[in-house]
C-alpha cells in the first residue's frame, strides 16, 4: 500500500513525541514539582495517578462510540461494521490498562497514606466495577461463538459506557474516603501552580500514548482480520478447484 | 528530589513512589511489546 511509508513514518514520530513529553513529565513530577506540605514526596504519586484515572473514563467513549458504529454499520456496511469493531477492542484493552493502573498506583498511595490498601468507598467501588466491567468484554470476546461476538460485545460496550459517568460523579455525589475533586470541585479545590506543569506534562504524554497504543492495537486487529478474510477466501478458492 | 532521594527505599511512602513510577511503565511498555509481539506474528497478508 502506498500509504503505508506515511503512516509508518507518522507513526514513528508519534512515538518519539510521546516520549520526549513524557521524559519532561517524569522530570517535571520527580525533580521540580514542589514537595506537598502533608504528604511529602508520596504526593507525587499523583502526577501518574490522575492523568490515568482521566483517560481511563475517556477512553470507554471511543469504545462506545465504535460499538454503537458497529451495531448500525453491521447490517448496512459490513466492511465499516469490522473497522469499527477493531477501534472498539483496541479502546477496550487500553482502558483496562488505563483503569488498572488507576487502582493499582491509588492502592499503594492509599497503604502509606490511610494505612490500608483498599476501601469500599464509593469512587474505589465504582472504578473497580468499571474495570471489571472492560474485562468481561474482552473476555466474552474471546470466549464468545465466532459470528456472535461484534454483537454481545457492542452491547456490553453500551452498559459499560453507564457507569463511566458515575465513576466521575462519585465523590461529588457521595462523602467518600477518596480524596475530594481535586479539579471543578468548587472554590477549595485545585493544585498549587507550581505543581500544575509537572500534572499538565504528564497529562499531555499519557494521552499522547493511549492514543498511540489504540491506533497500533487497531491496525493490528485489522490486519488479523484482513488476513482472516484472505484465509476463509483462500479455503473457498480451493474448495471451488477441488474436482467433483 | 534528586535520584538519590527518588531511589531511597527506606520508608514504605518512598518505596511506593518507586513502585508506582516503574510500575507504570513496565505495564504500558509490556502491553507495547506485546502488541508489536503480534504484529511482527501476523505477516500482512496484502503486502
Amino acid at each position: 500500500m502506498a500509504r503505508s511509508p506515511v503512516l509508518r513514518s507518522t507513526a514513528w514520530l508519534w512515538l518519539l513525541a510521546t516520549v520526549g513529553v513524557l521524559a519532561v513529565g517524569f522530570r517535571q513530577a520527580i525533580f521540580v514539582a514542589p514537595t506537598e506540605a502533608t504528604m511529602g514526596n508520596l504526593q507525587r504519586i499523583f502526577y501518574y495517578h490522575v492523568p490515568h484515572a482521566i483517560l481511563g473514563l475517556v477512553f470507554p467513549y471511543i469504545n462506545l462510540v465504535a460499538s454503537l458504529g458497529f451495531l448500525y454499520w453491521r447490517r448496512r456496511d459490513p466492511l465499516k461494521a469490522l473497522t469499527a469493531d477493531a477501534l472498539a477492542v483496541a479502546s477496550a484493552e487500553v482502558t483496562v490498562l488505563y483503569v488498572g493502573i488507576c487502582l493499582g498506583s491509588g492502592m499503594l498511595w492509599g497503604k502509606p497514606a490511610w494505612g490500608i490498601w483498599w476501601a469500599w468507598d464509593p469512587r474505589l467501588t465504582t472504578a473497580l466495577i468499571l474495570w471489571l466491567i472492560y474485562v468481561s468484554y474482552l473476555l466474552l470476546r474471546r470466549f464468545s461463538p465466532a459470528g456472535q461476538i461484534g454483537v454481545l460485545a457492542a452491547v456490553l460496550a453500551v452498559f459499560a459506557a453507564i457507569d463511566v459517568p458515575i465513576v466521575y460523579m462519585s465523590i461529588r455525589w457521595w462523602r467518600t474516603q477518596h480524596p475530594a475533586p481535586v479539579f471543578g470541585g468548587g472554590p477549595d479545590s485545585g493544585i498549587d501552580p507550581a505543581m500544575m506543569p509537572a500534572f499538565l506534562w504528564n497529562l499531555a504524554g499519557w494521552a499522547m500514548w493511549g492514543i498511540f497504543l489504540i491506533a497500533f492495537r487497531f491496525a493490528l486487529e485489522r490486519r488479523r482480520q484482513i488476513a482472516e478474510q484472505d484465509a476463509a477466501l483462500q479455503a473457498i478458492e480451493a474448495s471451488l478447484e477441488t474436482p467433483q | 528530589m534528586t535520584w538519590k532521594t527518588f531511589f531511597d527505599f527506606s520508608t514504605m511512602a518512598h518505596r511506593h513512589l518507586v513502585f508506582v513510577y516503574v510500575g507504570v511503565w513496565a505495564l504500558q511498555g509490556g502491553y507495547l511489546a506485546w502488541t508489536a509481539w503480534n504484529w511482527r506474528k501476523i505477516r500482512s497478508p496484502r503486502s
